[in-house]
């Protein structure tokens, strides 16, 4: 399992080793050689791998990704142990990992080819319109818990990179076509070349159309889709020493929707269908440059835009990033340095849900950082120290240290700890906006009944308030972490223990005095002009970040591999999650909690051209008002001949008819059962 | 060491036409002492075509004179190697990884690309030195025609 030190993600140091050791077997395949990265130092020494890396990583391999039959990126990433990954309903996804998963609200930072897709509005992903061709990932790395150091902010709960393939290993053609009981049809077609002999190029489109569910919570399903995409990516070699990428998609998605809202003088949470259509465009280029053999630089620019539209709610989103980082090596030493700029513009047509205080539009964001890795005794005891420091516009500077130490007191034997701060700043939503939620019955303000039934009913108006009194939230992690691996088998164990303070939570704010009027018709028995007076007054629930949280956990997973045509993992994560709260306030995000996940993946090749790739999880939590389940996805390829292939996958399978995420106190969100799905797909390379 | 394993990739994959079989061993030469210690420890106990796979260190005067199956030029040897090349005998894969070196007479040449390895093939080059490449190799690689 090698994976990427490359500069934009320089957390995964380098150990400045100049000494070879005997290829292991499988290290030998040309494939395999093709995918290890040449040192900055020099093409001869050792690749990085992530064995070395001092935090909880899981890298998901291309060969898992093509073999699982996922044809999405959230179904490849129910394949990483110890990530939450619960379905809404046929297209939106709440993943998360160390912490709580929500549809708008994971603390979980995800990158394309080191390209952010954080939206400030929330702090969330739109899974559901991200399209990439999972048969070009050259890997998935993820990182549970906080990266905070390199990896920006409000990366709290952990990394997601997805790391896409060169495009000189994606000459020629591809094409790919499934349909399935819940697909009607999800067709790919790439087609890439050489450009002269300085570089290559590959061009990819990708048409979905899918059903809805088959059974709703309170609404009949829609989550339809209806998905057409478009990317390019070139690579330029002119030189050793410079390479240059540029690519860029777009996603244009029309997807059926329930979701709850406000919208009317009833002020009570109404569901519906509607429509969502989304735009989502990316583009990104990079410039990298080894200025010698023990230095490398990079330059990125990349852009995004996200333009979505239903019924109430406009958005049109856009942000640009420029990010500049340097590493080199200098005797012991590897030092890595970066700038970052970021702007963002916002925009939100007024909305009967939504209401900005301040009309913040935009938003800048600049920093840098700098990490120092030191090799104390060869091969055996390197300790990595850094900061990441920036400036926002929402609450200032912000600092994100961290320690890492990596020991290897023998060989196949490594412990890793480190000690980090990362911050998430606030989201729009918290700091500027003011949301309409389901209003608040009298007889729960008041907490007992008037004895009016209409009135006790009536709903009062009520906002969730962001404000700029909403301060950065402040995690300090510990982490302690063992792996071991040998030809046959590997063990990665990490344990954490997070300390969350100024964590953003509810406070409940039913302005007394204002019911007085009501209060006096109502004792005058003049019920009409109490139930009148009822409708000027309003709850609100102002965000304040006096909440704190503790979260202790631990990951473990274990690889045996022991035949050539036989892989298999075991894990088990579990995550314990509590508040502390004063008095009078409610947690925005998830409440006290324990989360189970148990683990089972083999990857078995019974024929030559036979291959049965399983995944089964057994998910144990009470965070998301569901009942434990346990699912299997099974996928059967078989290799035709060298330029056909064929898959058939039941997804979804043991558990029945079920709800991933019930989390229904959630504003906005209403869930779909999930059900088994089958699908057949047809691949071909030309 | 990342080189290492391709050139026995290569090795693997290319087919000699003099028949290999009269040799003893498959021999991987270059004049970079530097490689050949690498070679030695990175490929220790490989054969190609059942035969035992050594590295052998040699010095261009020998160029004329050894037995080599394969020869690996490296950045810091090229420049002797262009003086040095007329002495070159047929069905030897001759692997570089300076730029034009396939320009210059070799057949293969490593490159970088985004941090990884990558390699160029002339294959007409190389079948008039009187080897072939299996379309495994080829396929991964960049086809120069020159």
């Amino acid at each position: 399992m090698k994976i990427s030190q490359r500069l934009f993600w320089p957390l995964l140091f380098v150990c400045p080793l100049v000494t070879a050791e005997p290829f292991e077997d499988e290290d030998l395949d040309l494939d395999a050689l093709m995918g290890m990265d040449v040192q900055v130092t020099s093409a001869m020494k050792r690749a990085q791998s992530a064995f070395d890396t001092a935090s909880s990583i899981y890298v998901l391999s291309k060969e898992q990704i093509t073999k699982s039959g996922a044809t999405s990126v959230p179904e490849a990433l129910k394949m990483v142990p110890g990530l939450i990954v619960r379905q809404l309903d046929n297209n939106q996804w709440a993943i998360s990992s160390r912490g709580i998963a929500s549809r708008f609200s994971s603390k979980l930072l995800v990158m394309i080819d080191g390209q952010s897709l954080y939206t400030p509005k929330f702090a969330a992903v739109y899974w559901e319109t991200l399209n990439v061709p999972l048969y070009d990932i050259e890997r998935i790395e993820v990182i549970r818990g906080q990266g905070g150091l390199l990896w920006g902010s409000n990366a709290n709960n952990g990394v997601i990179n997805i790391i896409t393939k060169n495009s000189i290993d994606t000459r020629g053609g591809y094409a790919s076509v499934t349909t399935g009981n819940q697909i009607n049809a999800d067709a790919n077609l790439r087609y890439g070349g050489d450009i002269s002999n300085i570089g290559s190029y590959r061009v990819y489109g990708h048409l979905k159309d899918a059903n809805e569910s088959k059974k709703g919570v309170s609404l009949t399903p829609s989550d339809t889709t209806k998905q057409q995409s478009f990317g390019i990516r070139a690579d330029f070699t002119p030189n050793d020493e410079w390479s240059g990428l540029f690519q860029g998609t777009i996603t244009h998605s029309d997807l059926g929707q329930n979701y709850r809202g406000v919208i009317d003088d009833t002020n009570e949470n109404i569901s519906f269908s509607d429509g969502l259509e989304r735009t989502d465009s990316r583009v990104m280029a990079r410039l990298e440059n080894r200025i010698s053999p023990d230095a490398n630089q990079m330059l990125q620019i990349s852009w995004l835009k996200q333009n979505g539209s239903q019924k109430y709610i406009k958005e049109d989103f856009e942000s640009i990033d420029i990010d500049y980082q340097m590493n080199f090596i200098y005797q012991s030493l590897q030092l890595d340095w970066g700038l970052s700029y970021r702007y963002n513009s916002i925009s939100f047509e007024k909305s009967v849900f939504l209401d900005s205080d301040k009309d913040l539009d935009s938003l800048q964001q600049y920093g840098g950082l700098i990490q120092a890795q030191y090799n104390f005794i060869p091969n055996t005891l390197d300790f990595i120290i850094g900061t990441k420091f920036d400036h926002n516009d929402l609450t200032g500077w912000e600092n994100q240290p961290s320690a890492r130490l990596v020991y290897k007191p023998i060989e196949n034997h490594l412990v890793w700890s480190a000690l980090s701060r990362s911050v998430r700043t606030p989201t729009l939503i918290e700091f500027n906006d003011n949301f309409t939620v389901n209003g608040t019955k009298v007889i729960e303000a008041l907490g007992s009944s008037t004895g009016v039934t209409a009135i006790d009913e009536y709903r009062i108006a009520t906002f969730l308030n962001g404000n700029d009194d909403v301060k950065s939230e402040n995690y300090t992690s510990y982490e302690l972490g063992y792996r071991f691996t040998d030809e046959k088998w590997s063990v990665d164990f990490s344990t954490f223990h997070t300390d969350a303070k100024h964590v953003a939570v509810i406070n409940l704010n039913t302005h007394a005095d204002q019911f007085l009027p009501a209060l006096a018709f109502f004792q005058a028995g003049q019920f009409q002009q109490a139930a009148l007076a009822l409708t000027t007054t309003q709850i609100d629930l102002d965000l304040v970040s006096v909440g704190a949280t503790t979260t202790n956990g631990l990951d473990a997973v274990i690889s045996w591999h022991p035949l050539n045509t036989l892989s298999t993992e075991l894990g088990y994560s579990y995550t314990r999650i509590d508040y502390d709260l004063p008095v009078g306030t409610t947690p925005s995000i998830g409440f006290d909690s324990t989360n189970r996940q148990l683990f089972a993946k083999a990857n078995y090749t019974l024929l030559k051209n036979h291959n049965i790739f399983a995944t089964l999880r057994v998910e144990n939590s009470d965070a998301y008002n569901t009942d434990s389940y346990t699912t299997l996805d099974l996928t059967w390829n078989y290799q035709i001949n060298p330029k056909w292939s064929t898959a058939l996958s039941g997804k979804n399978l043991f558990a029945g008819s079920h709800i991933e995420y019930g989390n229904t106190r959630e504003t906005y969100t209403i869930p779909n059962y999930i059900d088994e799905c089958i699908t057949f797909t047809i691949k071909a390379t030309f | 060491m990342l080189k290492a394993g391709f050139l026995y990739n290569f090795a693997r994959f290319g087919q000699w036409h003099t028949s290999l079989s009269e040799q003893k061993a498959f021999t991987l030469c270059s004049p970079d002492q530097n490689f050949i210690d690498i070679a030695n420890v990175a490929l220790k106990n490989r054969t190609i075509q059942d035969l035992p796979l050594r590295s052998k260190f040699i010095s261009f005067e020998e160029l004329a004179s050894t037995k080599c199956n394969m020869l690996f030029i490296t950045s810091d040897t090229v420049e002797a190697w262009n003086i040095a090349k007329p002495l070159m005998q047929n069905n030897i894969m001759v692997v570089g990884e300076t730029d034009v070196f396939i320009q210059n007479g070799g057949h293969i040449r490593f490159f970088l690309s985004s941090g990884k390895i990558r390699f160029e093939i002339a294959p007409k080059q190389l079948k008039d030195a009187g080897i072939t490449m299996s379309s495994k190799v080829l396929r991964l690689a960049r086809v120069v025609d020159r």
